[in-house]
């Protein structure tokens, strides 16, 4: 009994995703988008307050499942933002003739991925977590089956992830077979015993790197990244810009610092590296797009950058894996939001937006402008924002670790990124709308979505440290040993 | 209320945007909601200043509350010599930004004067906290208002212009980030961590020589390209040019000063050998931007680009004022940045007025305009005056202090004030060149004949220029005022600056 209660958010979550399927063909078509979005956004909630009666200390289901306050953490960020992929889809999911029940179940089963790969101690708790996670990804992609930009992101998603699950299951193999089980803390001490002198450890490590690599589109394995963004809805690319990589992120942290942490002396170069090449290559190739779909996709590569590199520093200790959940849960809500405030734009016989579909912006959509703006602003890391604060927690970490040279990096690539958000702010208040300019969708329930997180960004951004003493508890258990 | 005095100064921006978002689409009401709101800031720093009690050196009127308490940094404000003048200058000049704006601003007025109080918010802020962490986010929230009130309100030009001033300032301010998180780290030992400026200025031995020589790099680039110095001053001309009238006013007469308050508040006090590291670089890039400022602005054709390099070579004597470490220097480059914020504020605002009228800016264009605007030409006549040092005006105070301090200075190697002195005092002679010739060349002459019906100032433009000129003639007749309020905090911050008992760890 008490092992189902540990994982009581999950059951809630899935159960969302199994009523709004079965209500899918009970309600009103016409209506069913609305409905069913009350639907999914009222189980998820319940599932958020369920969460402090799952805390069940001690490891469950024989060893395979831990509930720690790493996990609640977060549990919290991913239905808060599968609430807000949630809410921002209505109105896109009618105009583009989207099934939406399928829609909300999908978010739902994707969510549960991700929180199994937070409660997991165990390689094989974390793979099944990884594949829940992105299955549903890849259907979210496809979606809007009648375009064909939407059919490629799937496919060319669903290919990249089946070969990136495939290295990642390579590496697990590896790694048990180096030390003779799955649970992450056994396999730390036959690490720790061992070292990195060997040619399997190593091996194991170079796997289990590049396959979450993949998922949390680190450069050089990004390439899937703009064209699945691209393509796929963009209710869906908000979240699977967002969802996948906290996750990714959440299976780093277990894996390579838990894990793995004993050889962690040897392995920061090759974290700090891969961070500073992919936060610059995002930037660079965002610098020359012209569609802010794109953009915001090689934008979000350039952000894994600066969470890996907070990764990179966990050797200082808490505040590394404080860094990185903060940072998590703060690109999350600016990343999402940025990416939803284009659905505004998102009519018939438009293809996301190009920066000229944005001029104007401000005096047609004053609320949603604003929106925009703070979200582009805080992704830049300009204070008072939350994705200032994100940015100063990862640089404290850096150079507590050491690594200057990759916290200049860090503070030169935000004026670099600070170049092309700032042009898109450009576009929504300083030019005026051109007479070819599409017309904005009205759309009161996201713009009243949008509001609230936006209030977030901001309000987080002046007294973020609630939720960082929270980050700081919750990336405790991670440094323990 | 009375004692969160400095809150107050912040808070009640903040509040204005409250009445200004509910009457947003109505300018008239807009108009009144900014206007009274900046005067109600003007009174209540007003008041901040008579309780200011002269002749201290240390931090007044100071507030400390815990913020981030997991990270050990708090909400900090204080006032000492060094801010409070900034901070009536940043109310004084921004009542008149808005003031005068309601006449000019015809679009989107209700952004507009958001943009401006959440601006003063930013730069009042600025020259009030004591915790770096604080200082940070003032001074970037100082950059996005002022980004918008270019990029809307601007020129032809301006969305050019206002990116090459944000790219500008943030490549700055990002690596004097790094460089807050660096000292924060070597604050302490974790648990015991500090970003607040006295504590720092306590634990200021446990910040090695290299240390020091690094991380006052990292703060001088961000104050440099903000003040600008020479060679980071590129962004200036275009940012001033493309500017609408206030947002000229406000970035020659407040932007610019948060700069030379950096160095003043932060540079010298935490990293006394950072600053003697640095201090030949410094002294040499004050002298070349005094010299290429002025002589960049005897050749210029455009009224306001002339003004805007003149603050070149203005902020010029500021930083050689900072670098020469003496008080005469430091009191001379505190009080320039005051009467510089006036003066050059002014200037900015009578070259609005003009353009208002004629449309033209090019000096060429112009001509003879004193014969029909008596009233203008005596204002803009004691400004042009006040800019190119003439005693008895405020120009002339912070110059010849920051002269007098120049040939005082005496290093143990390399070149002296001798060498120094004297070539700065070349910049002033070519103040009074250009300055001059500018005025010549647009108020005497012929009068054009599409000028003749052109009528003098308006009642609100001199309202808005009255104050400005009274300050004016008030610093430079009777400097000593300013002087005694200013003088014994520079004394306090030179005498850590040149500590020569402090031992830091190797």
């Amino acid at each position: 009994m008490s092992d189902l209660v540990s994982v009581l958010p999950e059951i809630v979550v899935t159960l969302t995703a199994l009523l709004v399927l079965v209500a899918d063909t009970l309600v009103d078509r016409r209506r069913s988008a609305h409905v069913l979005a009350v639907l999914t956004v009222a189980g998820l909630v319940i599932a958020l307050f369920s969460g402090p009666f799952a805390i069940a200390p001690g490891t469950h289901f024989s060893g395979f499942v831990l509930v720690d306050t790493f996990t609640t953490f977060f549990r919290a960020v991913f239905i808060l933002l599968a609430v807000f992929a949630t809410l921002v889809a209505p109105g896109y999911l009618d105009r583009k003739g989207v099934a939406p029940g399928e829609y909300y179940a999908t978010i739902c089963f994707s969510t549960v991925g991700a929180m199994t790969i937070a409660l997991s101690t165990d390689l094989i708790t974390l793979f099944v977590g990884i594949e829940l996670m992105t299955i549903p990804i890849y259907v979210l992609a496809g979606m809007q089956r009648s375009d064909r930009y939407s059919n490629e992101a799937a496919l060319k998603y669903f290919l990249l992830g089946a070969f990136s699950s495939a290295l990642l299951l390579y590496g697990f193999v590896w790694l048990y077979g180096f030390s003779g089980a799955t649970e992450l803390s056994k396999i730390a001490k036959a690490l720790a015993s061992g070292g990195l002198t060997s040619g399997p450890a190593i091996i194991a490590l170079t796997l289990v790197t590049v396959g979450l690599g993949f998922k949390a589109a680190v450069v050089p394995f990004h390439q899937w990244t703009p064209d699945a963004y691209d393509g796929a809805p963009t209710p869906a690319t908000a979240f699977m810009s967002v969802a996948p990589k906290a996750a990714a992120f959440a299976a780093i942290l277990r894996v390579l610092v838990t894990g793995l942490g004993p050889l962690g002396l040897d392995w920061t170069i090759v974290l700090a590296i891969l961070a500073a090449v992919t936060m610059t290559g995002g930037n660079v190739v965002a610098l020359a797009q012209s569609n802010v779909k794109r953009m915001l996709a090689y934008s979000s590569i350039a952000h894994t950058g600066y969470i890996l590199a907070a990764v990179a520093a966990y050797r200082a200790g808490d505040s590394a894996g404080a860094a990185v959940l903060f940072y998590v849960l703060a690109y999350g809500l600016m990343n999402l939001g940025a990416f939803a405030c284009l659905l505004y734009l998102d009519v018939e016989g438009t293809r996301g937006a190009t920066l000229d579909e944005l001029n104007g912006f401000a005096k047609r959509e004053p609320g949603g402008a604003l929106a925009f703006a703070i979200f582009l602003i805080s992704l830049t890391g300009i204070p008072p924002t939350i994705g200032f604060v994100a940015k100063v927690l990862v640089i404290q970490p850096v150079l507590d670790a050491g690594l200057v040279w990759l916290a200049v990096v860090i503070a030169l690539n935000a004026v670099v990124a600070a170049f092309y958000y700032l042009r898109v702010v450009v576009r929504l208040y300083m030019y005026d709308a051109e007479a070819g300019t599409p017309t904005l969708v009205p759309a009161r329930l996201l713009s009243f979505t949008l509001g609230l997180s936006a209030l977030a960004v901001v309000v987080i951004g002046v007294l973020p440290d609630g939720i960082y003493a929270w980050a700081l508890q919750a990336a405790a258990p991670l440094t323990l040993r | 209320m009375i004692e969160h005095l400095l809150t107050l100064l912040v808070v009640i921006p903040f509040l204005g945007l409250l009445p200004l978002a509910a009457f947003l689409r109505n300018p008239g009401a807009v108009k009144q909601v900014a206007v009274v709101t900046t005067f109600v800031e003007l009174v209540v720093s007003l008041v901040m200043l008579s309780r200011f009690r002269v002749g201290e050196a240390g931090f007044q009127l100071r507030e400390s509350a815990a913020w981030l308490p997991s990270l050990g940094i708090r909400y900090e404000l204080a006032v000492d010599g060094l801010s409070v003048l900034l901070v009536v200058l940043t109310t004084l000049l921004t009542f008149i930004s808005v003031l005068y704006s309601t006449k000019v601003i015809k679009e989107r007025i209700g952004e507009y004067m958001a943009a401006f109080l959440v601006l003063e918010v930013g730069m009042v802020g600025v020259f009030m906290a004591l915790d770096l962490f604080l200082f940070y986010v003032f001074f970037e929230l100082m950059l996005v208002p002022m980004y918008l009130i270019i990029g809307i309100w601007g020129g032809p030009r301006r969305v050019y212009a206002t990116l090459k001033f944000v790219l500008f300032t943030l490549a700055g301010s990002l690596l004097m980030l790094v460089g807050i998180v660096a000292v924060y780290l070597a604050s302490g030992d974790a648990g015991s961590r500090t970003l607040s400026l006295p504590e720092l200025v306590a634990a200021r031995g446990r910040f090695s020589a290299e240390f020091q020589f690094w991380v006052f790099l990292a703060f001088a680039l961000a104050f440099a390209i903000k003040m600008p110095m020479f060679p980071f001053h590129t962004w200036l001309p275009d940012a001033h040019v493309e500017a609408p009238t206030a947002g000229s006013i406000i970035l020659a007469g407040i932007l610019l000063k948060a700069g030379g308050y950096g160095f003043l508040r932060f540079g010298l006090p935490l990293f006394p050998y950072g600053t003697q590291a640095w201090l030949p670089v410094l002294i040499v890039l004050s002298i070349v931007a005094i010299l290429y400022g002025a002589i960049v602005s005897t050749v210029q054709k455009d009224l306001k680009k002339l003004v805007a390099y003149s603050s070149v070579a203005h902020m010029g004597f500021v930083t050689l004022g900072t670098f020469v470490l003496n008080t005469q220097g430091a009191v001379g480059a505190v009080l320039q940045m005051v009467s510089h914020g006036v003066v050059t504020g002014a200037l900015f605002l009578f070259v609005g007025i003009q353009y208002e009228k004629t449309h033209r800016r090019l000096i060429a264009d112009l001509g003879g305009l004193a014969n029909r605007w008596p009233l203008f030409t005596t204002f803009f006549g004691v400004f042009v005056l006040a800019s190119l040092g003439l005693p008895g005006l405020n120009g002339f105070v912070g110059e010849f202090l920051v002269l007098v301090g120049t040939f005082r200075f005496n290093p143990p190697t390399g070149l002296g004030g001798l060498t120094w002195g004297p070539l700065a005092a070349i910049g002033v002679i070519l103040a009074a060149i250009y300055l001059l010739w500018m005025f010549q060349r647009v108020m005497m002459g012929t009068l054009r004949d599409a000028y003749r019906s052109l009528p003098d100032l308006s009642p609100l433009e001199v309202v808005c220029a009255a104050p400005l000129l009274v300050l004016t003639v008030v610093m430079g007749v009777f400097p000593q005022p300013f002087i005694a309020i200013v003088e014994p905090s520079l004394q306090r911050i030179v005498a850590l600056a040149t500590d020569t008992t402090l031992a830091v760890i190797k």
